[in-house]
């Protein structure tokens, strides 16, 4: 912190660079914010989900007239009670509020119970009876890439493939003195955040939709709500509830829809709040990827160019995947200047949870690629990794793999800097390369 | 028990913003009642992170008051304007420069005012923490409380509304050429790690972060942004998997799942650098997500530095750490001393 107060004087500001408390602290120490899973409305109904919790199937029939009849019951939906469109989705509107024709994920959503208590939902739902005809899932890139597998969406499995171009890679190969090749696989991974999804929705006496809902955006909430439950968007109104957290999946739609179509039928207020094992189910998740990388320096430490393929699994529904897997392209080279590049990348549908936005977006898996490239080029010309990285960095007057040229604010030289003065001051040296400095 | 030690380095850079012809758009609308108390009307949601904070203080600087007397409503359809989603480490760098513009806007309506109370010029005038004063000196000589009053009683408006648009255009379908983003955030971490040649168990013992702020608006919350993307970074690197069997969740519960406990944090340095970015308030941006990218790559880069051995599978579990030395020993690669 002495930094910090050398800082503070130094600085013509008031207010900024000084740490103002957060208005919410206190109350979030004492245990007194009230986030959706503990409000309580009079009249307020408890909702429940029954999952499909099998990967790709055509559905033959949802008969719920057993879990309508049990007590406490106030509403058992299927898609077919849904009023608009059924449909939302970040990128393109894949994803069903309520599955209809098929089971695409296990994370797919097929009935919603709305119950004076908790314990009454989950005993209706456990009464919904299921017909499912089973169709061979796909689940790996292989699948995925094969043009005769069953399409899982209109349009095949392939959803986007997109290209990254730049220089002359022959001549970057033709370049190098060393090359270094190799594949890396990352995984699956969930958000976690303290905060399960949750949502609360009433119909207003003037007749607006309110939902409560931890989201990173309410405005993209309402604009996927009205048309998938027929609403104007004026009377759809979101509020962002405290939350537990977010890292990205509340980026998309998760309450928010079937709350609301349950409050509208109902015309009681609903709540619904996940189990951890529920969001663990369902909603989106980090896109696993395997990438191929082939990267080469000259004997002088220079890098000449990157050759990589990136396949993206993006699960059952796009979310914001196609973003998130051209981000990696485009990140693939990490911040340093590569001039001659080839890039590929590959958004694939599959059967498995859907994937999308994840702290990290894409860049968090092509930075395990492109950083273990860097280390074992570093290795083979004797150079330090971090001497290595310093040399080849972005710096003002130099272009990105998009072409873009670095000005202001182009600072990893700046944070390389400051771990080799680290570790300088404290004598940390790499055991299986030269020194830090 | 065998154990040895490794250091390793992961930097990163990470496009800030929506990119892609994306609206990419902060707004706000700031109002300042008869007793100068001030509220500020933000659409970007907080996730904990500190954004809300983040907009007193911009708004606090930009009027001249004190946060004490600023108040935000945020994220609601019903009263705040639309400011995009608080993701790609956005919030700061674009909602920041809306906010900015609005209390700048609202600056010059009490200025203006204050000159006609003070019978004084205006460019002579200038506001200190609640006060409005003449330029280069910190002399009080109307509060901005009795300024906002006036504005009030001549029916003279006390509010006004802020924009920043971020978008920027896709990179080209063919080649993926362009100006990506409005700008990148930066980060470089070391890690130390433990390796146990016997079991394959992996513990980082600490974790060094150098993260580009910009210019850090509040420190504190900077550095639990860094704090909190390292520990989710240790996770992602060693721990979290999500197994699905034919497509069937097998981690759908925390006794499966493994998140990192207050166990397996180790210490975590944030050195804080500040390369001022002029696109962003007061040269700020993101750090949320380039706090996160680098600490798997530099505790890959680590265990290779303890054992010799690259590891290309995430997550670094023990098994796979555990097979990967017994084939190097079948190679003739490793040995235990």
């Amino acid at each position: 912190m002495s930094e910090d107060a050398s800082r503070e004087t130094a600085q013509p500001y008031h207010w900024i660079g000084r740490n103002v408390t957060k208005p919410d602290a206190l109350e979030k120490a004492l245990g007194a914010t009230e986030y959706v899973g503990d409000m309580v409305v009079p009249g307020m109904l408890h909702a429940k989900i029954l999952w499909a919790g099998t990967p790709h199937a055509v559905i033959r029939n949802i008969d719920t007239r057993e879990a309508a009849r049990a007590p406490g019951v106030a509403a058992v939906l299927t898609a077919a009670d849904v009023p608009g469109t059924n449909r939302y989705g970040l990128a393109v509107l894949d994803q069903r509020a309520l599955a209809d024709d098929k089971v695409r994920s296990a994370g797919d959503a097929l009935a919603l119970v709305a119950a004076e208590d908790e314990e009454a939902a989950e005993e209706a739902v456990a009464k919904i009876k299921v017909d499912l005809e089973p169709l061979r899932p796909i689940l790996t890139y292989k699948d995925a890439l094969d043009p005769d597998g069953p399409p899982i969406h209109e349009g095949g499995n392939v959803f986007q493939h997109t290209t990254v171009r730049k220089g002359d890679l022959e001549q970057g190969i033709a370049e190098s003195d060393v090359i270094v090749e190799d594949s890396y696989h990352t995984h699956r991974m969930d958000h976690v955040p303290m905060e399960p999804e949750a949502g609360l929705a009433y119909v207003d006496p003037s007749g607006v939709l309110n939902i409560l809902v931890g989201t990173q955006y309410p405005y993209r909430d309402r604009r996927q709500i009205a048309p998938a439950l027929d609403l104007p968007m004026n009377k759809v109104r979101v509020v962002q509830a405290p939350i537990g957290g977010g890292f990205g999946r509340k980026d998309d739609i998760t309450a928010e829809i079937h709350v609301g179509l349950l409050a509208l039928k109902t015309r009681r207020p609903v709540r619904l709040v996940y189990t951890r094992e529920e969001s663990l189910i369902a909603n989106t998740k980090r896109h696993p990827m395997a990438m191929s990388f082939r990267t080469g320096a000259r004997a002088d430490g220079r890098l000449t160019f990157l050759d990589g393929d990136i396949y993206g699994d993006t699960g059952a529904g796009i979310s914001l995947g196609a973003y998130v897997i051209k981000k990696a392209g485009i990140h693939a080279t990490g911040p340093y200047d590569v001039p001659n590049i080839r890039v590929d990348t590959y958004t694939l549908y599959t059967n498995n949870l859907v994937s999308g936005a994840m702290r990290g977006f894409g860049v968090m898996q092509a930075a395990v690629a492109h950083e273990s490239q860097m280390d074992q080029l570093a290795h083979k010309l004797g150079m330090s990794p971090l001497e290595f990285r310093i040399k080849n960095c972005l710096k003002p007057g130099l272009a990105s793999s998009t072409g873009q040229l670095m000005n202001e604010g182009c600072g990893i030289e700046a944070t390389l800097q400051r771990i080799k003065d680290y570790m300088n001051a404290r004598d940390l040296r790499f055991k299986r390369s030269q020194a830090a400095s | 028990m065998a154990i040895r030690k490794g250091l390793g380095i992961g930097s990163m850079y990470y496009g800030i913003g929506y990119g892609f012809s994306r609206a990419d758009i902060g707004s706000a609308e700031i109002e300042m009642a008869e007793d100068g108390t001030t509220t500020v009307y933000s659409g970007a949601c907080d996730m904990g992170q500190g954004v809300m904070t983040v907009v007193t203080q911009v708004a606090a600087e930009e009027l001249g008051i004190e946060p004490e007397q600023i108040r935000v409503v945020a994220a609601d359809t019903g009263s705040t304007p639309d400011a995009g989603p608080t993701s790609g480490s956005r919030a700061t760098f674009v909602q920041g420069v809306a906010v900015q513009n609005a209390a700048r806007e609202l600056r010059e309506e009490i200025l203006d005012m204050a000159s006609r109370m003070l019978e004084c010029p205006r460019e002579n005038l200038d506001v200190h923490r609640g006060e409005v004063c003449e330029v280069g000196t910190d002399r009080p000589m109307v509060s901005v409380g009795k300024v906002a009053h006036q504005l009030h009683f001549h029916g003279r408006r006390a509010a006004a509304w802020g924009w920043h648009d971020n978008t920027t255009q896709d990179v080209d379908p063919e080649t993926s050429q362009g100006d990506a983003y409005a700008t990148y955030g930066w980060a470089t971490q070391l890690a130390e790690v433990e390796v146990d040649t016997e079991t394959g168990r992996v513990r980082l013992t600490k974790l060094v972060s150098a993260t580009d702020a910009g210019k850090a608006i509040n420190p504190v919350a900077v550095e639990g942004q860094i704090e909190g993307g390292a520990a989710m970074g240790l996770g992602y690197g060693l721990y979290e998997q999500h197994i699905l069997e034919n497509g069937v969740p097998r981690t759908a519960s925390l006794a499966f799942y493994l998140v990192p406990t207050a166990m397996d944090v180790p210490d975590i340095e944030c050195e804080i650098v500040e390369v001022p970015d002029p696109r962003g308030p007061f040269g700020a941006k993101g750090v949320a997500e380039p706090a996160t990218i680098p600490t798997t790559p530099a505790i890959l880069n680590a265990i290779y530095d303890a054992i010799g051995i690259r590891i290309t599978e995430t997550p670094i579990t023990p098994e796979r750490v555990f097979f990967a030395i017994q084939e190097a020993k079948s190679r003739g690669e490793f040995s235990d001393d």
